[in-house]
Order: structure tokens, then C-alpha cells, then sequence
């Protein structure tokens, strides 16, 4: 890794940002051609370098779940090889692996939806209401997101034993609802503050209530928005180590805790985990693929006002 | 305003999700069901009076190929009827987390958990326990529970009673390899100084870098491994006044010293090394010595685990001085109840009992050494190893100040041995630390 | 909106983050005074777990390591993400692709990504990033000690923090850059700007907003920087390369003796320090919004 990003900051900025802007507009012949193909060649390797980096670490735990047993983690490493899928043929049959992944996508999808149920009317709100009461709540909902989990979820764990609920998939679905509501309330109210007033005035004055208005007007007009902040939330949920390692134990362990517990593990088991991590990542990978168009179009459409 | 339309997706893109959904489909879809690892499930009778309504069981007990065959056996043979038996894959530092865990409140996760001679002393005065005594007479003829060594069940017992059921032994054993060692004209080493030698020559040869490897990852095996040495130098860690931390003994100073000696023979990242990963440094061919518990060896000799299988010899570990004590430890593994269960506690015994019966710790050979007396190891490669180990290995310190004090004293330990607190101010802050958790012992 | 309004919709939400964030919160406070462990209650020790806790050198080491990675990452990955952004933006068929290869490291939980990172540097599992880079370079690298040497390891949960933050960067400096007025663009270029200045004068700053949010969001993350350590730093405690959440996870919890007080007063301290470090943030957004 060293060496690759030695090799993108040796790209002069000037250089590769040229190449960005040649792109958009006209301007008289430049000397140096043979300069902007350098300069498009260099970004080219850039861009090619960053992905392959970036996708490093889970090629190679892929590789290694797929090698068989005895030249997995062989050093020096082997790269020819017959492979076999019986790591994730045993991590299947042999273990609760399809209820640590059943358990992750229902916490994430019970959080999702009651987190938007919830901070929807809280984010409009905060976009319509002129008063201190709405710049205090945002101010403490930017706090509370930057509270050192600790804090909050060694608590949780003695709250939920001693109420019964430790080790449920509702104790984590709700204290990630909470862990999240500040980003929920945040990123909604920004886009809400895209809608101009005049089209809850106009609406109010035909008779609708404000409740109307924000049901029948501004959800319909925020499918992008909430459709942005859905996926945020989702992935926040799915990749939750820290609250679900306090308050899971076995019958609502998500998957990162369960590979978590496997890093000291011997040979066989550990080829398991790489074989848990890539059955979690795919999933995930295929909706950042599907949602990255979302993501960007959601979040140029206002999620951060300059 | 700004709403557009949701984005269209471009067709790689598009493909490539769909792949990546189509693949992970066709990953998971080799049949979630939940068979217990087929090699190692011994079914065996469990026969107990079915409970009324559903009960679960919860065994917590970390993996490895010496404990797997014992918790596989309670979850194939114990699940029947209206009694489900789980257990959940976890490694060992998860296991000793859980354990506090489950065992700090009025409520816990875990009905069975596995326990070795090192903890039961602590836990047990402290009440965390259920002892056995009668449930063990009461079925001791059904699942031939007499035939389990009595020394080591004396080994899982407190103040006269027992609180643990035995299911194997495990002793520091060590590994090496055959045919370097017969390349170089060298002996299994009996001494620190043997062992050191070897381990130059080796090194001379150019065959190995680092010779040695042995667990003593910083953060909990290598207290382990320093008591392994004091207590081979004739000292535990307290004073026969029990009151009193050895810490600040000369032994003490040896035992560093002769520790840190080892030291340009292994791996400069040896103090990251837990089992699993000496175990690795062995099937790689990046060590040829390694001293590890008796449950890790059987690994070695599997073809599906390395190249090498064939290659590896066992003997008992070396001793620090000629005429001392092995560098040995001598664990009891075996099942406890714990305080806190709300299952009926005839059941849980029954279940254990079940899991040490003669089929499944025959099964057990040669993964592991079994604590029942009587059954044929000469199918284990190493069992002559373990023997001997076991013959020559340092009583063990079977009190409850054993864990508190290894909790106070591992980062000292860890310090010293990464050369980051001189011997002498190690020895004083163990001392110290060691002081504070006596005067709190009843 | 009349204030009744408000409170109706705002209700739901205030009753989830204030019960399941506040009250939690005044727990831990409360332990903070006192000796407790889970399951049995607690002895009043006044203000002796603060006066532990600050007096402790540990404390020391894990907030300067605290700050000083939080520093590095976000400041490479504002630079970074900017450059990437910029370049992303100008793909045209491939940007879907790269993206979404370049999100990985984002969506994956960070413990799981630690893991699978941690395997590429540990010569147990392969060594593949030594292995690799001594190939390119003739053996240059060496062996470095990635585990357990100081600097290597800095260098390597700096690069693991790099890696999973680099994207959520770019994302939203990319979408920043979306709306960054051409016409203004234009006028810069024929006023004869070269392409740095124009970076520089005219593009940064209309995107400044973005910078700031994308600054925010760094500096409270990488400050609470937990799970990527378990995996990528066994041996954190005696390297001083200890986060201030692993600290506080160390003493409350993994430790034999549970120790609730002491790790919840050095909550409280870290909430304090956080504060500190967010109040010019807080201060501009109270004026921004009051302007609005």
C-alpha cells in the first residue's frame, strides 16, 4: 500500500486536476498533447490503483476461503492452486451462520423503517419551525452522534438484563434506532430544507392539515431523500461491532460479532471466517452498487448546505 | 428544486450487482441446516428424564480439535426429545470474556461451560459454581464416571468437593521437526540450554530463521508461559505462607532471564502469538520447535493441514535447569454447571456426564488425551509425549489467587519480556500488584 | 409552524434519543463516582475514579494517539478525496464501476474489514503486502514488525482508517462538486486562471460547506476509533497505540476486574474532550442558522 500511494501523491496536482478541467471547457490549442495524455494516463492509474487497494483486503480474505486447507495461509503465499468450497459448505451446515446473517438483515431493516418512522416528522419539523427549540434539538442531536458509544451502550447492557430483554434482536433494533436518530433527523431536515414553504402554505391554505402536508406533499417529493437516508441507515446497522458485541450474546449475535469471536481461531475455522466475510460483504456490495447512484444524486441534492 | 427522477443505472454497473446477488444466493444456498461437525460427533446415550416443556442448552466452550469432539458429542447425542443442545463456535479469549460474563449476575447465557483446573479453584470459592458431588455419585454407574482419574478430579475440586467434570488432560508438550533435527545430528533438548543450542545450530545451518515458537501473545499466554518457567525453577507464584507473592524472588529473576534468552531464537513478533498461531508457524516451515498444550499436536500430523504433516515428532517439554521441573503446565479441562442456570441441574449433569462417556472419549483419541483411564492411546502420536510431560511436569497451583493475580500481572510480564521494564522494576511492580490481590483474598 | 405542531411531530423522536441516550448517559455519569461492577451495586468514591483516570499516564498516551491519528487520516483523506473526486467526476461510462469498487470499504462493519486487512500484513497468513512490496522493489521494505514495533503498526491503523473513511470522503465531496456552477467555472478560465487556481479560488470554495460537514464527521469518527483496533493492534496497550474508546473498553469491560467506574469517568472525560473539539463547529452552525 505504501508504495502505490507514494506514487499518487508523486502525481503533481497541478497535472492531474488539469486533465479535469481540460475536460469541460474550450479553450485555444495548448501545447503539449503528449502532456494531457500523460496527465490522463497518470489519473487512469490512479483511479486503477485506488480501486485495486481499496478492494485489497476482501480479494484476499476471498481467496484465502476458497484455497485449500493446507496452503491458505501458507507463507510465502501460493497463488496456484485447486479450489474448493468446503469453508463455506461447513460454516453453513456446521454452524448458526444463517442465523447470524438472518439476525443482521432484521435488525438493519427493523431500525431502517422505525428510524425513518421516526425521525421523518422530527426532520420536518425541524425544517419549518423558526423557534430556539429547533436549533437547541439539533445541536444536541449532533452531540448526542458524537458521544463515544460507551458511554451510552455499557448502560444499555445492564438496562436490558435487568429488564429481560439482553440478547434480543429488539434491544439492538432499538438502541441503533437512538445510536442513529441524530444523522436520521440531520440528513432528512437538510433535504427537507430544499422545499420551498410555499408549497406547505399553499397546500395549508386548500385546507390540509399539516399532517396532510407532510404525507401526502413532502414524502411523496423526498422518495430520493429517504430513499438516501434509508441506505445510510441500513448499511450503519449492518456494520454495527461495538453496541451489538455488548448486547448480543447468542441468540441475536450479527454476523461482525461472530467473526469478531473467530480471529483466534485455528486453521479450518479461520478459513470459516473468511468465508462468513465474504458471504457478508456480497450482499452489501451488490446495494452499494445498485445504491451509489442514489447515494451521490441524494446527497448533491442537498444534503449539505454550503 | 431539485428532485430528479431516481438516477439510472448503467448496464455494467447493473450486471455487476446482479452477479454479486446471484452469487452470494448460490454460496448460501448449500442447505442451512445445522449438523455438528461430522467427523468429530460421537452419539452416545444420553438418556435423561424428558423435561416438560422445550429447554434449551447453551455450552459454551471455545474450538479446538482436542475440545470439539466433546461438545459435537453433547450437541449430536444430548438433542433429543424436548431438550435442544447448542454451541456456538468461538475462540478461546471469547470464551474467557463469556465466562465472566455469564457468570456476573443473577441471570446467564450459558447452562454448561467448559472449565480448566487453572479457573475452578477461583471460581468456586466464590460461589460460581454448582458442586457435583452428588449428582456425579448418582450417576456414576450409569455413565462409568469411576473410571475418570481421580487425581484429576482432584484437580477440578475445592476445599474437598468437586466442581468440575473431567473430560482431558492437557500438558505442555513439544513439537519438532524430525527431519531438520535428524539433518543437523540434534536431540529433542532436555534443557533451556540444550533447547538453545539446538535452536543455534539450526540457525547456523541456515535452515530456519527463527526456530522456536512458542504462545506468548502479550495479552494472556504468555503469563502462562512465565509461570511454565518460575514454577520450573521450584516456585509458584506464592509463598508456602500463602501469603506472601514469590514475584520478587531470585527464581523469579531467573525465570525472566531465562525467558528473554529464548527470545533471539523466535520470531521478533512472538508476543502476538497465540496457539493457533504457533501452530501456523509450524505448518509454514517458519519454526521448527514449538512447545504448546497437548489438545494443539494432533493438528500438526493432519495432511489437510499442512504440507509437513509427516514431519513432526513430540517429546515432553525441556526443563529451565538440568534436574528441575519441566517448563510444564498441567491443565485438567473438563464441564462445570454454573450457579446460575435455570435449567434443572440432573439434566445438565447428565448431559456433561454424556460427553465424557467411554464411546466419545475413545472417539477422542487421538485429539485429545482423555481423562478417563483405561483406553488405548497408541493410535495418538503423542501420547508417549504427553506421559512423560505429564510425569515430569511442576505440580500444579491449584488455589484461588491463581487468576486474580495473573489478571494484575500479564501486562508487567509483557512489558518486560518486550524489553520495555527492566527485570528488576518488572519484578518490583509484580510484587506490588501481586500484594494488592493477596491482602483482598479471604 | 405554530409550536404545537412542532411538538407533536417532534415528540417521537425526542422520546427515542432522549430515553435511550440521556438516561444512559446519566448512568454512566453516576458510576463515574463510584466502584462498581456489573451485577452488584456500586460504593460512592467521590471524584477518585477522575483523579485515577488523569493521573494515569495511559490516559495521556491515548488521547495524544487519539489526536494525532485523527489528524493524519483526515487530513489525507480531504486531500485525497478531493483529487479522487475530481477525478471521478470526469468518468464518464466507468463511474458507476469505480464507485461502487471504491464504497467496499465503507459498507463492510469495520471489525470485519480489520480482520481481512490485519491478514495482508501478518506473516502467519501469508505476509502478501510484504511479500508484494519486496517483489516490486527488490526487497526494500524488509520485515517490518507491522505488530508489534510502534510506527509500523501507527502506520498500518492509519492506513486501515484511510481505507474505510476515504470513501464517505469522496462521496461527499463528488456530490459537492455536483453542484458547482459552471458559468462561474467558465468566467475563471477565460479571466485566464490555470487549472490550480481555479481549484483553488473557485471550486474549493464553493464547496466549502461540504469540506466543513466532511471535517465534522472525521474529526468525531476517527476520535472514537474502536473495532479496526481489535484486530489490527493485540498489543495496543504497550505500544501506546491504545484509542481512547479501546481504553475505556480495556478498563470496563475486558479486563478481569470490571472496572465500570474508572472506564465511565474516562467516558465522561472523552465527552468533554469531544466537546471541546466540536465547539467551533457547534458555534458556526448556531450563527448559520441564526442568519437563516
Amino acid at each position: 500500500m505504501t508504495v502505490d500511494l507514494t506514487a499518487a501523491e508523486g502525481v503533481h496536482p497541478r497535472r492531474t486536476l488539469a486533465a479535469a478541467d481540460e475536460a469541460t471547457t474550450v479553450h485555444p490549442p495548448r501545447p503539449g498533447r503528449r502532456r494531457r495524455r500523460t496527465v490522463a494516463v497518470i489519473s487512469a492509474l490512479v483511479l486503477v490503483a485506488t480501486c485495486v487497494l481499496m478492494v485489497a483486503p476482501f480479494l484476499w480474505a476471498a481467496f484465502s476461503s476458497v484455497k485449500p486447507t493446507d496452503v491458505a495461509f501458507s507463507n510465502p503465499p501460493v497463488f496456484r492452486f485447486g479450489p474448493t468450497f468446503q469453508p463455506y459448505v461447513d460454516l453453513w451446515q456446521t454452524t448458526n451462520f444463517y442465523l447470524y446473517l438472518a439476525n443482521t438483515v432484521i435488525v438493519a431493516v427493523i431500525s431502517t423503517v422505525v428510524a425513518l418512522a421516526v425521525g421523518l416528522p422530527c426532520a420536518y419539523a425541524l425544517s419549518r419551525y423558526a423557534g430556539p427549540a429547533s436549533l437547541i434539538l439539533l445541536v444536541l442531536a449532533l452531540i448526542f452522534r458524537a458521544l463515544p458509544r460507551f458511554a451510552v451502550v455499557l448502560p444499555m447492557y445492564e438496562i436490558s438484563k435487568s429488564i429481560g430483554i439482553y440478547d434480543t434482536r429488539v434491544a439492538l433494533a432499538a438502541a441503533l434506532i437512538a445510536i442513529n436518530q441524530p444523522f436520521t433527523i440531520w440528513l432528512l431536515r437538510n433535504f427537507f430544507t430544499e422545499i420551498p414553504r410555499e408549497l406547505d402554505e399553499a397546500a395549508m391554505v386548500d385546507g390540509c392539515t399539516r399532517f396532510g402536508v407532510l404525507r401526502r406533499i413532502m414524502i411523496p417529493l423526498m422518495g430520493p431523500g429517504i430513499l438516501t437516508a434509508g441506505i445510510f441507515i441500513f448499511l450503519f446497522a449492518f456494520q454495527e461491532y461495538l453496541t451489538a458485541a455488548v448486547l448480543t450474546d447468542i441468540n441475536a449475535k450479527t454476523v461482525p460479532v461472530f467473526i469478531a469471536t473467530q480471529i483466534g481461531q485455528n486453521l479450518p475455522l479461520l478459513q470459516q471466517a473468511s468465508a462468513a466475510t465474504v458471504l457478508l460483504t456480497l450482499p452489501v456490495v451488490g446495494i452499494a452498487f445498485i445504491a451509489q447512484k442514489y447515494l451521490v444524486a441524494g446527497l448533491a441534492s442537498g444534503a449539505v448546505k454550503g | 428544486m431539485r428532485h430528479s427522477r431516481l438516477p439510472r443505472l448503467h448496464r455494467p454497473a447493473q450486471l455487476m450487482a446482479v452477479g454479486l446477488l446471484a452469487t452470494s444466493l448460490a454460496l448460501t444456498a448449500c442447505g442451512a441446516g445445522s449438523r455438528t461437525g461430522a467427523a468429530t460427533a460421537t452419539k452416545v446415550a444420553c438418556d435423561f428424564t424428558n423435561p416438560a416443556s422445550a429447554t434449551t442448552v447453551n455450552v459454551l466452550a471455545y474450538n479446538s480439535s482436542a475440545v470439539d469432539p466433546y461438545s459435537n458429542t453433547m450437541v449430536s447425542s444430548c438433542t433429543h426429545d424436548n431438550v435442544t443442545v447448542k454451541h456456538d463456535p468461538i475462540d478461546f479469549a471469547g470464551q474467557v470474556q463469556k465466562t465472566t460474563a455469564t457468570l456476573g449476575g443473577d441471570t446467564g447465557t450459558y447452562d454448561v461451560i467448559e472449565t480448566y483446573s487453572f479457573v475452578v479453584p477461583d471460581l468456586a470459592s466464590r460461589g460460581k459454581l454448582v458442586a457435583l458431588d452428588d449428582l456425579f455419585a448418582k450417576h456414576q454407574a450409569t455413565y462409568k464416571l469411576d473410571a475418570i482419574d481421580k487425581s484429576l478430579r482432584d484437580a477440578m475440586s475445592y476445599k474437598g468437593k468437586l466442581y468440575g467434570l473431567p473430560m482431558q488432560t492437557q500438558v505442555l508438550t513439544m513439537v519438532y521437526r524430525k527431519d531438520l533435527f535428524a539433518k543437523n545430528n540434534l536431540t529433542p533438548p532436555t534443557t533451556f540450554a540444550e533447547l538453545r543450542d539446538d535452536a543455534k545450530k539450526l540457525q547456523d545451518a541456515g535452515d530456519m530463521k527463527y526456530p522456536i515458537a512458542l504462545p506468548w501473545s502479550a495479552s494472556s499466554d504468555i503469563s502462562t508461559a512465565y509461570k511454565a518457567t518460575l514454577n520450573s525453577l521450584g516456585k509458584n507464584f506464592v509463598a508456602e505462607d500463602g501469603k506472601t507473592p514469590n514475584y520478587s524472588t531470585p527464581e523469579s529473576t531467573k525465570a525472566f532471564e531465562e525467558m528473554k534468552s529464548l527470545l533471539p531464537y523466535m520470531d521478533p513478533q512472538v508476543t502476538t502469538f497465540d496457539q493457533p498461531k504457533v501452530q501456523q508457524q509450524l505448518y509454514n516451515g517458519s519454526a521448527a520447535i514449538g512447545i504448546m498444550f497437548s489438545g494443539r499436536m494432533n493438528d500438526l500430523v493432519q495432511q489437510k493441514n499442512t504440507k509437513l504433516f509427516d514431519q513432526f515428532a513430540f517429546a515432553a517439554p525441556p526443563a529451565v535447569e538440568k534436574g528441575g521441573k519441566q517448563y510444564g503446565a498441567l491443565s485438567v479441562d473438563g464441564w462445570s454447571i454454573p450457579f446460575n442456570t435455570k435449567v434443572d441441574q440432573d439434566l445438565l449433569f447428565q448431559v456433561i456426564a454424556a460427553s465424557v462417556s467411554e464411546d466419545a472419549s475413545k472417539a477422542s483419541i487421538p485429539a485429545a488425551f482423555p481423562a478417563r483411564t483405561g483406553l488405548d492411546q497408541s493410535a495418538s502420536p503423542y501420547a508417549a509425549a504427553a506421559e512423560k510431560a505429564i510425569a515430569g511436569a511442576p505440580p500444579a497451583e491449584a488455589e484461588p489467587w491463581v487468576p486474580p493475580l495473573t489478571s494484575a500481572t500479564t501486562d508487567i510480564i509483557g512489558s518486560v519480556i518486550l524489553g520495555k521494564t527492566s527485570v528488576a522494576e518488572g519484578t518490583q511492580q509484580m510484587q506490588a500488584a501481586g500484594e494488592k490481590v493477596m491482602a483482598t483474598q479471604k | 409552524m405554530r409550536r404545537r405542531e412542532f411538538w407533536v411531530l417532534v415528540t417521537p423522536s425526542v422520546i427515542v434519543m432522549f430515553g435511550f441516550m440521556l438516561v444512559p448517559l446519566y448512568r454512566t455519569v453516576r458510576w463515574s463516582f463510584q466502584k462498581v461492577e456489573y451485577g452488584a451495586p456500586g460504593t460512592s468514591v467521590g471524584l477518585s475514579n477522575y483523579s485515577g483516570a488523569l493521573t494515569d499516564p495511559r490516559l495521556g498516551r491515548a488521547v495524544l494517539f487519539t489526536l494525532l491519528l485523527t489528524l493524519v487520516v483526515t487530513a489525507f483523506c480531504l486531500v485525497f478525496g478531493y483529487i479522487l473526486a475530481s477525478l471521478v467526476n470526469q468518468l464518464g461510462r466507468m463511474r458507476p464501476v469505480v464507485l461502487g469498487l471504491v464504497l467496499i470499504p465503507y459498507v463492510l462493519p469495520h471489525v470485519v474489514g480489520a480482520v481481512a486487512f490485519s491478514w495482508l500484513f501478518d506473516t502467519n497468513f501469508g505476509g502478501i503486502v510484504n511479500f508484494v512490496v519486496n517483489g516490486v522493489t527488490g526487497g526494500m521494505l524488509g520485515e517490518p514488525l507491522w505488530f508489534t514495533s510502534v510506527w509500523p503498526n501507527r502506520l498500518m491503523i492509519a492506513a486501515n482508517a484511510v481505507w474505510f473513511m476515504l470513501p464517505f470522503a469522496m462521496l461527499m465531496i463528488l456530490a459537492g462538486l455536483q453542484g458547482v456552477s459552471t458559468e462561474t467555472l467558465e468566467a475563471a478560465e477565460i479571466d485566464g486562471a490555470s487549472p490550480l487556481q481555479r481549484h483553488l479560488h473557485v471550486i474549493i470554495p464553493s464547496i466549502r460547506g461540504v469540506l466543513g460537514f466532511v471535517l465534522l464527521i472525521f474529526t468525531m469518527d476517527v476520535l472514537r476509533i474502536f473495532d479496526s483496533l481489535i484486530a489490527l493492534s493485540p498489543q495496543a496497550v504497550s505500544l501506546g497505540n491504545e484509542s481512547l474508546m479501546l481504553y475505556i473498553y480495556n478498563v470496563a469491560f475486558r479486563e478481569g476486574a470490571v472496572n465500570l467506574g474508572l472506564g465511565s469517568a474516562i467516558s465522561v472525560l472523552t465527552i468533554l474532550l469531544i466537546l471541546v473539539l466540536l465547539y467551533p463547529s457547534i458555534r458556526t452552525l448556531v450563527r448559520e442558522a441564526k442568519a437563516a
